[in-house]
């Protein structure tokens, strides 16, 4: 509203600025020749001065003299015959289109190219105002603001970093995390930031470092989501999908029921199972997507339930059918998992009977169970 | 506020629409309203104009990254100093400026014009009119500095490194008050030829013009020369390159309608060619302007390259070039010739030295523009450089730079060319001592350095004897001496002063060009090297975080001969991360009128630094010519001719004759 009060204003003055001259009465003024008629006498005295100091020589001075008395001569005849003149009337159809075409031409133009609703936005004053109505990129400016000012500030990096990535603005999340990490000491979040970041630069690719901030971050909380996910995709893009995917089917099992992760890992799982199936390899029977989907939306008990009835259904499948490694692997990590320690060590027998104790079979399932603290002794 | 701005830019549009027709209509049909129009409409323009460009300023300042401009060009951490210059660091922006200073001019003339005739006075307000017409025009369609973003970005995309310094705040303005102060030589000259005479009192407002744009263009090249000494790294300061020879283009034709003016002021004579010069040196800025803007050259004055805008200003380059050199031709023979003079005059002097200077603009002109038109008609990319200039430039000076100190000593009319060389004889005495001691004393190899030290020498001796002469020296008391002396005119003091710079100028030129060393080498702190009898010792390098860059800062300690400290020198390499650009920024130490100029190279693996020295004799004086060279400009301008001319104001002057001379 202002604006258009201001405008309004404007133009009024610039329409005035035409109009009044045009509606004021002629000013008498001098004919044109009297101007240089004073033109002409000082160029008389200029002569004398210049004579004086011998600028110019006496003769030369005298010429230079009977040239100027014939201008005045000439300009004092024009002035007498030139008439001073005070106008026609028939220009007034001109001055009026003149006043009107002020507002005209301004308002249609502007109106064409302008955006009178677009008010200033000075920068403070955007960073100033409530957090509530800013967007994104102005809660960012205004948390760099102030970490401009406070580069010591480990709390504000924190914050930061993870809105850095989820800009996709990865270069300043990896700096971010870093500040982070050095001021207020690592922990299993920051760490797996850090590691997602360094990802995220790499264009998705679970690069050595990432994978050594996720290690780190893992062993700060043990079965941390994250970071357990970005290092079965490294097992993925390091082209051992079988590994990925069991990795990805074991946090399946043990994510609790309302984690975030879930849907990316029920995609991983699905991706990684038609990787292997494209790959010529026959899918190791998993769950399909369905199966995760309905254990998804499934409560406790029948998770629980479905659960026991897939891990059952594995073993009768290993009975009838006990040279499958992978399977063997499942199902003693199953056991496992379900804190079933006895079933685990009896499948993990079972396996190495049937793989052949000192077949490289039965040694690498002996290796796996180990490494989940399990030995066939006990 | 932004859109304040917006609307006054068009509303500016409007009345110079208004601007260029009533007025116009009014000096034709002797109609003193419409006449009157031209006074308010010229000042409510400027108004306007100025509003706008204090918006936009505005904008810069608050980084209000809403206006696109700004977003492009500018960035919140910049330091405040640069956001203010950066308004004018960018195509919209400087283009603004041109006009705000185009419409600041025209205001002048309506503000101060009270003792032009009357038709005059509207007819070079209309024509100024038109030019603002175009120029917004221009600015509206195609370069608007007000386009808006929405949403707003929160951050701005910086300044051009190059461009953030104190420079910026100098260089364009005073070399945009320069080319656009000849627009009003010009429209001038195209008010005389449409009113079909020149008055007397024409020229007596065309030479205090072309002086103040003159002075303003001499310190706004100076001005970008130095800029380019110190920040570019390469010690250099006159490239030849397509954009200096854009700017200095005008300066010659300015140069020479500055002289040809003093005729037509004092003796009525040479009238037509005075008018086809000024016609010739707003044509040459604008010229400047198209190659500079348009994008035709790349160069860090090209800012932003857009096809439609080069062709725009094709188009108004085309229209008032073509439009005023027909006009010309349509109506010079129909105006009076003036006063009459020999060849061997002060006249003929001041003919000789037009002669010489737009034979050089010619010169300049076609290096300038050959290669382009070569790229457009083969697509060969040639590149004519500083050989050519020298081959053809420099002769063309040389022999004008000897007649200088003559043409002040000659007298109107009819001169005597024996009588002033017998003047000039001590000025030559202390010319010949000069190259004698150079050869002796410094270098007698070099007989083309002596000779150029010689030159100068004869300038500055040259215009020092006129003003000596002036005074009366060797016949009269020295009370009377200094009572002539400060009874001059100032136009005098003007003409030596500026004859004074040209030769410190030159001084400085052949300094450099001839005495110059220079030494590159890789430096670890701790080790020294010596230069034209100092030592420099290279202290330590260590990178400084800037505000909206990072920087590796190398101190370097100068001691003298004896091994005393004499001063230090910080020289270093900056990165600005915005835009992914390094800049160096040259460590100068000034001794006297030489200077010492330290530039920082690459590091190499072991840590060692390249370092560039240069030692620059005199090097100063290059620009400390171009101020005095201005200063002769601005003393010429307080003179008091520019105030005759009214009717009304006869009677106050008879009443203080003494003010006279």
């Amino acid at each position: 509203m202002l604006f258009w009060v201001i405008a309004a204003l404007l133009t009024l003055g610039a329409s005035l600025a035409v109009l009044l001259p045009l509606a004021g009465r002629s000013a008498v003024r001098a004919a044109d020749g009297a101007h240089d008629l004073e033109v002409y006498r000082d160029q008389l005295a200029e002569l004398d001065r210049d004579a004086g100091r011998g600028l110019i020589q006496p003769a030369e001075a005298g010429e230079a003299r009977a040239e100027i008395a014939r201008r005045i001569l000439k300009a004092g005849k024009a002035a007498a015959a030139g008439s001073v003149g005070l106008g026609g009337g028939s220009t007034r159809a001109l001055g009026v289109a003149a006043v009107l075409a002020v507002p005209l031409v301004s308002w249609g133009i502007y109106t064409a190219i302008g955006s009178p609703d677009l008010p200033s936005q000075p920068l403070a004053a955007r960073l100033e105002k409530n957090p509530a109505d800013a967007t994104v990129d102005e809660l960012v400016a205004r948390a760099e603001a102030h970490l401009a000012a406070n580069p010591q500030d480990g709390r504000g990096w924190d914050v930061l970093a993870p809105i850095y990535a989820r800009l996709g603005r990865f270069d300043e999340a990896v700096t971010a995390y870093s500040n982070a990490i050095r001021l207020d000491g690592a922990s299993a979040g920051r760490e797996s930031g850090l590691g997602e970041a360094l990802a995220g630069v790499a264009g998705g690719m679970v690069t050595a470092e990432a994978q050594a901030a996720f290690s780190r971050a893992l062993q700060l909380e043990p079965g941390q989501p994250k970071a357990r996910f970005f290092l079965a995709s490294a097992l993925a893009q390091e082209g051992k999908v079988a590994e990925a995917l069991e990795a990805w089917q074991a946090m399946m099992i043990t994510l609790p029921p309302d984690s975030p992760w879930r849907g990316a890992v029920a995609q991983a799982v699905q991706e990684a199972n038609s990787r292997l199936a494209a790959a010529g390899n026959e899918a190791p029977p998993g769950p399909t997507q369905q199966e995760i989907d309905a254990v998804a939306s499934m409560s406790a008990e029948d998770r629980t339930a479905m659960i026991e009835q897939m891990v059952a259904g594995l073993d009768e499948r290993l009975r009838e059918n006990p040279r499958d490694l992978e399977g063997w692997q499942r199902l003693v990590r199953s056991y496992h998992v379900l804190g079933r320690g006895d079933e685990a060590r009896d499948a993990l027998k079972r396996g190495t009977a049937a793989l052949g104790q000192d077949s490289a079979e039965g040694r690498q399932l002996a290796e796996f169970s180990t490494s989940l603290g399990l030995t066939a002794a006990e | 506020m932004v859109e304040i701005g917006h609307f006054a830019l068009v509303l500016a549009f409007a009345l110079a629409l208004v601007q260029s027709v009533v007025p116009l209509v009014g000096a034709r049909t002797s109609n003193s309203r419409m006449m009157a129009v031209a006074e308010p409409v010229s000042m409510a323009g400027f108004g306007l104009v100025l509003l706008a460009f204090a918006v936009l300023t505005v904008s810069y300042a608050q980084s209000d990254f809403s206006v696109a401009n700004v977003w492009e060009n500018s960035h919140s951490l910049k330091p405040f100093i640069y956001k203010i210059t950066g308004t004018w660091g960018n195509h919209e922006g400087s283009m603004l400026l041109w006009v705000l200073i185009l419409t600041f001019f025209g205001a002048l003339v309506a503000l101060f014009g009270g003792n032009l005739p009357a038709t005059l006075r509207a007819t070079v307000i209309s024509v100024q009119g038109w030019i603002g017409a175009a120029f917004l025009l221009f600015i509206l369609a195609t370069s608007n500095p007000f386009a808006r973003l929405t949403p707003a970005p929160i951050e701005g995309r910086d300044l051009n490194p190059i461009l953030q310094d104190i420079g910026l705040a100098i260089h364009p303005p005073l070399l945009y008050l320069g080319y656009v102060g000849f627009s009003v030589c010009f429209s001038f000259a195209v008010a005389a030829l449409i009113d079909g005479r020149i008055d007397a009192s024409w020229a007596r407002w065309v030479r205090p013009w072309t002086l103040a744009a003159w002075s303003f263009l001499t310190g706004g090249i100076a001005m970008g020369s130095y800029w380019a000494y110190y920040e570019l790294g390469w010690g250099g300061f006159w490239f030849w390159d397509p954009v200096e020879n854009a700017s200095f283009m005008p300066w010659l034709a300015g140069t020479a309608l500055l002289h040809s003016a003093i005729v037509m002021e004092k003796r009525s004579a040479l009238k037509i060619w005075t008018l086809l010069l000024a016609i010739l040196t707003f044509s040459l800025s604008l010229l400047g302007t198209f190659l500079v803007r348009s994008g035709v050259l790349t160069s860090v004055h090209a800012f932003a390259t857009d096809p439609s805008r080069g062709v725009f200003i094709l188009c108004i380059l085309t229209v008032f070039i073509g439009g005023s050199l027909a006009l010309f031709a349509l109506r010079a023979p129909s105006l009076t010739a003036g006063g009459l003079f020999q060849p061997i005059s002060r006249e003929g002097a001041l003919v000789l030295n037009n002669l010489f200077l737009t034979t050089a603009t010619a010169t300049v002109l076609v290096g300038t523009l050959y290669p382009l038109v070569v790229e457009a008609l083969t697509g060969d990319k040639i590149s004519v450089g500083a050989p050519f200039f020298n081959l053809t430039f420099g002769p063309l000076m040389i022999p004008l730079l000897v007649l200088v100190p003559f043409g002040p000593l000659l007298a109107w009319k009819r001169g005597d060319v024996l009588a002033a060389a017998q003047r000039l004889m001590t000025a030559f005495a202390g010319t010949l001592l000069a190259v004698l001691a150079t050869m002796l004393f410094i270098d007698g190899a070099t007989v083309l350095a002596a000779l150029g030290i010689g030159l100068a020498t004869w300038l500055v001796l040259g215009a020092l004897t006129d003003l000596a002469l002036k005074a009366g020296f060797g016949s009269a008391s020295p009370g009377t001496m200094l009572r002539r002396l400060t009874g001059l005119p100032l136009s005098m003091f003007g003409t030596a002063l500026a004859h004074l710079g040209l030769g410190l100028t030159t001084l400085g030129l052949v300094g450099v060009l001839s005495f110059e060393s220079e030494h590159i080498l890789t430096m670890k702190p701790g080790e020294t090297t010596e230069i034209s009898g100092y030592v420099l010792r290279f202290d330590e390098i260590a990178p400084v975080q800037g505000p909206n860059f990072t920087e590796s800062r190398a101190k370097f300690s100068l001691l003298d001969a004896a091994g005393k400290p004499y001063g230090e020198i910080v020289s270093s390499k900056r990165f600005y991360p915005v835009r992914q650009m390094p800049t160096t920024e040259a460590g100068i130490k000034t001794m006297g009128l030489s200077q010492l100029y330290v530039s920082l190279g690459d590091e190499t693996a072991d840590g060692s630094l390249v370092v560039r020295i240069w030692w620059k004799p005199l090097v100063t004086l290059i620009w400390g010519g171009t101020l005095a060279m201005m200063a002769g400009g601005a003393v010429s301008l307080f003179d008091r001719r520019l105030r005759v001319g009214a009717p009304a104001r006869r009677r106050r002057e008879a009443i203080e004759p003494a003010a006279a001379s």
